[in-house]
């Protein structure tokens, strides 16, 4: 690399460190690249980098997941929220016994979207707290009543709210679309594509048979067991179809950390203004390539 | 040595070496936008300066090769709109993302915060969080991210409980709670119409709800590099030239390339297994 290409770099170099989001800096880029490498060294074979990767990542997504639920899950709705309620209810005892509904319903607490008093909110949210004790009782005694009554509290809400909604978007609709004639468009009536029309019918010969897999209460005839036979070959199809989405995701997944790599791998990266040549993927990959080498000599296989 | 005890680490770099020689040799080429792609794109496009939409992050950093491109592009593609945008999270390493490049993009088309766009953050609770926002975002947010009482931000005036106020919703969606739950709990209770961007791995159940209960999708990486391209070829034309997003776009349609014959590479190990397993049985048979 020319000697104007390195003041190049050196001129736009990024900070070693900094907090401003979307800014690269120089100490993000080195850990970014050992992290990624050190995981993908476990394609080799089962190493201290990527023990070391793996338990940084447990710990840095634990730290930021018990940050993230403590501050949504309780500062805000337990902690600020009781404290505003205690707030309102000084206020609505300072307006005294004579105080109008307005007044007073002015300075009511909100549940749910819905106004009351700020003394039930409080109850309330103190309901919600025995409940969630109670279902910490269970990592001491584990046949106790207690957590049953929160478990069904939280069963009963999840299954009613999943009923409405799922029903109908996952039921009733999509029973629906399956009703439409395939040949003509459901708005103004006008025949469709013909590759559209192939393809409806493809899908609708697809979803009997499919469905007629699934029969098992009565013995089956030539007729069902070869509409079984095409409805196992599209279940098949569909699965194949699942898992080529699968393999084209994970593939982004390898691409984007090659991307990553590649940005970092610039000489205003490299160690004592070398240049690229020692940037952090390659002095990244050069170390963990060098010590996974020097581990393999010192530990001979069990074959030898 | 049979090809039964083949050494699965030649795949390995197999695959290491196509992407990698591909993503440094390999070109980017345009690619066809899909009706699913098209249709994301129109939705939005459809929608009038001042309108209002909710935009839901539900990813996080193990999606986000996937779902940031969408992310990025959807915002450019609003505000480049003036279109109003009220950001919300239901994963919770989901508002790095939101917040890094709302720090960006709003300053880029002059957006203020409070009027042009909100960020409300994170709410736990999967589909009883999406529930109660589609029942009331003032309940469910009493305060934005930044601890502003949320009667205080101008963009809320016109919104109303049960998603009054609310022309589209958005969801980048990486699982679960993703686009599912947003059908379930909001699209089909306040008939809201829905747009949204999935991970390859969710893509495959999106087909069922399209046109009627979700009006247009990215899926993967593949959504993203067309819908890129529609969006950078609108900006482009306004600000002539190049976008904010031409750059974003070349490397994902880089990427698609490469894409292509990692694929590929699958595709052919999956036939040369298949052989090896129906001479082997065969072999076995006749012995």
């Amino acid at each position: 690399m020319s000697l104007l290409a390195l003041q190049d770099a050196a001129a736009s170099a990024p900070p070693f460190f900094t907090y401003t989001p979307n800014a690269p800096d120089v100490l993000g880029g080195w850990l970014i690249c050992f992290f990624t490498l050190a995981v993908f060294s476990f394609l080799y074979k089962d190493n201290p980098f990527y023990k070391l990767a793996e338990h940084v990542f447990v710990g840095v997504g634990t730290a930021w997941f018990t940050m993230e639920y403590y501050n949504e899950g309780i500062r805000k709705p337990l902690v600020e929220y009781v404290d505003a309620a205690r707030e309102q209810a000084v206020r609505i005892a300072a307006l005294g016994p004579n105080a109008s509904p307005e007044a007073v319903r002015e300075l009511q607490t909100k549940l749910g979207g819905y106004p009351i008093d700020p003394s039930w909110a409080i109850g309330i949210r103190a309901g919600a707290i025995v409940l969630s004790i109670f279902l910490l009782v269970r990592l001491f005694k584990n046949d106790s009543w207690m957590p049953r009554w929160p478990l069904a509290i939280m069963v009963g809400v999840y299954a009613a709210l999943k009923m409405t909604g799922e029903v109908q978007s996952k039921l009733v609709l999509q029973v629906a679309e399956t009703m439409k004639s395939p040949f003509t468009s459901p708005v103004d009536g006008t025949p469709l594509a013909w590759d559209v029309q192939v393809g409806n019918v493809v899908f609708l010969v697809g979803l009997v048979c499919a469905l007629t897999y699934f029969l098992f209460t009565f013995q089956r005839n030539k007729v069902v067991h070869g509409m079984a036979r095409v409805g196992v070959i599209t279940l098949m199809i569909t699965f194949g179809s699942m898992f080529g989405f699968t393999v084209l995701g994970r593939i982004a997944l390898l691409i984007e950390r090659v991307s990553s790599l590649s940005d970092y791998s610039g000489p205003e990266y490299g160690l004592f203004g070398a240049g690229a040549a020692l940037s952090p993927p390659y002095v990244a990959g050069a170390v963990i390539v060098a010590t996974l080498v020097a581990l393999s000599l010192a530990k001979p296989s069990r074959a030898d | 040595m049979s090809l039964q005890d083949f050494d699965r680490r030649w795949i390995f770099l197999a695959m290491g070496v196509i992407v990698v020689g591909l993503y440094a040799f390999g070109p980017a080429a345009e690619m066809k936008v899909n009706q699913y792609a098209q249709s994301y794109f129109d939705t939005i496009e459809a929608l009038q300066p001042g309108d209002i939409v909710l935009l839901s992050a539900d990813f996080d950093p193990a999606s986000a090769a996937e779902i940031e491109p969408m992310y990025i592009a959807t915002i450019h593609h609003l505000m480049s709109k003036d279109v109003r945008i009220i950001n919300v999270a239901t994963w919770p390493a989901a508002p790095p993302f939101t917040r890094t490049q709302f720090s960006v993009i709003p300053d880029v088309y002059g957006k203020v915060y409070g009027k042009d766009w909100v960020e409300l953050g994170f709410k736990p609770g999967d589909d009883v969080a999406m529930g109660n926002i589609g029942q009331s975002l003032r309940s469910t947010y009493p305060a934005d991210a930044r601890g502003n009482p949320i009667d205080s931000l101008e963009i809320m005036n016109d919104v109303g409980d049960a998603m009054r106020g609310i022309k589209l919703l958005v969801t980048l969606s990486a699982g679960y709670p993703g686009i599912l739950e947003w059908i379930a709990q909001v699209g089909g209770r306040y008939e809201v119409p829905i747009v949204t961007g999935t991970t390859a791995v969710q893509t495959p159940d999106l087909f069922a709800f399209y046109p009627n209960q979700v009006k247009g999708f990215l899926g993967a990486a593949t959504g993203a590099t067309q819908y890129l391209q529609l969006v950078d070829e609108k900006l482009a034309t306004v600000v002539g030239g190049k976008s904010e997003l031409t750059a974003p776009k070349q490397e994902n349609q880089k990427r698609m390339l490469v894409q292509f014959w990692g694929h590929m590479l699958i595709i052919a190990l999956i036939l040369i297994g298949n052989l090896i397993y129906f001479f082997g049985t065969r072999q076995g048979a006749r012995a």
